[in-house]
């Protein structure tokens, strides 16, 4: 790929916005609480887009791109099933505790709900995740530019960890917020061109149709059995494992994305953050699965009318689909558009680090810091902790970087440990909020127990060279990776669900007076004071929904 | 000065100088007949992005004036 001076020019454009963000808010912060949470003062509509920008990572803008590419349509069901109900619920029933509690963090949630261990185990495991999640990114956005453009994998580390480290030292938790919907912007309006421009070539929806198998071109049609579809995956682990155990652990209960809510102004808002952001997060398949769709419809049309496109090959001769998106703007954008389309590459990639690392700076400060090491100390102090973890946090990413260039299995391993302890999590927050018989020592083994059962499923099955390694012949055999990680999730959910309930019956609850705005039952139910109907969280929670099921059907 | 407050100024600021260049890449820069097979794309999307940053921008103006 060759990048002419008009490129780099728009490419260095949006690196000055994104520092000059950063510099533009750095007068504004002046305690902890305004660096680390925005001083909870962010107007709806920013923390809404920023909700699902937040999330709207490298993994996510390349890999879906490469599902689209890998398994058709139903790559939507990661959207439609595995994130629009999960978002409407956490704005309908968990964010009235989370916000109302007036806790920081999710850890912190879960302090005053349960106790100090259960608050512990959360937010050092979710420091560690963040921490290394950040450097997975800046790992992979490092190898796509060394790939892309030859530039040096240091200078790329050092360029966009160098970027994400001014602007958010200087602007805190907001920075990355306004940063994030700059990003979310940019990565759509540079990636919408190459949908229209591809869907032009390969003759609309219908041209795709034509060029590809029925599997890849309908959402649920071959779900009856695992073995019908691109996925390997049958309806029940699909709808139980990622609509719900997976989708659910990740969109209600990580505290990157519902610190973006938690940032709103008011419960109101804060509650149709997720809520508002279903609705562009409803549309995004047709951002980022449709280019894998095109790329497929034009291999075949390629071949017979003599333009070339092919993905490139991984050094075993697989096909690498991770390159889905990058080879398209190759083949499509002339110079200025893929200057454009590339900037939006590195903002995915950039928004999902600061993601992390802002996450991280808070609950290291609040839920570590402030909680085991020095609990009684000026604002001022925290604040500095606050600045100085944003540092040390991205010095981190970049070490983990580092690592992850000389040992990948090893990542592929920290993110198997990291989808073990996430699994059952959202056992514990339902039992937790709408089960006040639920106890301390309940949620804290129940985490315990639902970890452990994820690894010894893991241990015990198999499925394309990954798990099997407690027994020398496995006990059960997935269809395919994917259906074992919802296997296994499924698993450690139950596990979880029904341990924290065991020993929650065995064990002596808190009072009812100390779980006030923590428990469904014991809190009184806010009337939302919303002028407009339409701006009504159940209102829109219908409308999403509505429009969700209409989706499913246009692709059945 | 007090629009840089207004992520809506930021954001429409940004889409005007990249619609701009677009827009002068589309009308001066020559490009392969591959990449002109679906019509002027820089053209297109510069225009697109001008229009969104019109509109960001008046949003902005308006709720100053509002203020």
């Amino acid at each position: 790929m060759h990048l002419t001076w008009i490129d780099t020019l728009i490419i260095s454009i949006y690196f000055v916005f994104v520092v000059g963000i950063g510099y533009l808010l750095k007068r504004k912060i002046k305690s902890s609480g305004d660096f680390l949470m925005s001083g909870r003062r962010i107007p709806l509509w920013i923390t809404s887009l920023a909700f699902i920008s937040a999330n709207l990572g490298a993994q996510e803008v390349l890999g879906m791109a490469a599902s689209g590419a890998k398994y058709g349509i139903m790559t939507s069901h990661f959207y439609w099933i595995g994130a629009i109900p999960a978002m409407v619920f956490l704005g309908l029933f968990m964010m009235p505790f989370y916000y109302g509690s007036k806790a920081r963090s999710v850890p912190e949630y879960l302090a005053l709900r349960f106790d100090e261990k259960t608050r512990g185990l959360n937010a050092i495991t979710f420091a560690i995740m963040t921490l290394f999640s950040s450097g997975i990114s800046l790992y992979a956005l490092a190898l796509l530019l060394e790939t892309l453009l030859g530039w040096s994998f240091g200078f790329s580390i050092l360029l966009s960890a160098g970027i994400v480290m001014v602007y958010t030292t200087l602007g805190g938790l907001t920075s990355a917020i306004y940063n994030e919907v700059l990003q979310f912007f940019l990565i759509v309006l540079g990636i919408v061109p190459l949908v229209y421009a591809g869907l032009h070539r390969v003759g609309g929806w219908e041209g795709i149709q034509a060029a590809l198998p029925p599997t890849f071109t309908h959402a649920w049609t071959y779900m009856g059995s695992a073995s019908e579809n691109p996925m390997n995956v049958d309806v029940w682990s699909l709808t139980v494992g990622l609509g719900f155990v997976l989708s659910f652990g990740y969109w209600c209960t990580d505290f990157l994305v519902v610190q973006r809510a938690m940032a709103a102004h008011s419960l109101s808002s804060a509650r149709r953050t997720p809520l508002i952001a279903a609705i562009p997060k409803l549309l995004l398949p047709f951002v980022v699965i449709f280019p894998g769709l095109i790329a497929l419809a034009l291999m075949k049309i390629s071949s017979s009318s003599g333009h070339t496109f092919q993905l490139p090959l991984k050094p075993d001769g697989r096909v690498d689909y991770d390159m889905t998106l990058p080879s398209l703007l190759s083949y499509f954008y002339p110079t200025g558009l893929l200057g454009v389309g590339l900037t939006a590459l590195m903002a995915s990639f950039m928004s999902g680090m600061a993601g992390n690392v802002t996450a991280f700076n808070s609950v290291w400060t609040y839920d570590i810091y402030q909680a085991y090491f020095k609990k009684q100390a000026t604002d001022e102090h925290y604040l500095r902790v606050g600045k100085l973890t944003t540092i040390i946090g991205i010095l981190f990413s970049i070490a983990t970087a580092y690592f992850a260039k000389s040992f990948n299995n090893i990542m592929d391993l920290l993110q198997l440990v990291f989808g073990f302890v996430n699994a059952p999590l959202f056992a514990t927050f339902l039992l937790g909020m709408f089960w006040k018989r639920t106890t301390a020592n309940g949620a804290f083994w129940g985490l315990i127990s639902g970890t452990v059962t994820a690894a010894v499923i893991h241990g015990i099955t198999f499925a394309e060279g990954k798990g099997g390694w407690l027994v020398s012949v496995p006990l059960h055999m997935f269809t395919s990776a994917m259906a074992q990680a919802f296997g296994i999730a499924i698993a450690a959910w139950s596990s979880c669900f029904v341990m924290t309930a065991v020993i929650s019956l065995w064990t002596t609850p808190k009072k009812d007076s100390e779980m006030i705005g923590l428990v469904y039952s014991l809190t009184e139910k806010s009337k939302d004071s919303t002028e407009h109907w339409y701006l009504h969280p159940l209102f829109i929670a219908s409308f999403v929904i509505a429009c969700t099921l209409i989706c499913n059907l246009m692709f059945f | 000065m007090k629009y840089l407050n207004d992520l809506r100024f930021i954001i429409g600021l940004f889409f005007l100088i990249v619609s701009l260049i677009l827009i002068f890449t589309g009308f001066f820069v020559h490009n392969s007949p591959l990449t002109d097979q679906s019509g002027n794309l820089n053209l297109y999307t510069g225009i697109g992005m001008l229009t969104f940053s019109a509109l960001m921008l008046a949003a902005s103006i308006a709720n100053h004036q509002d203020s």
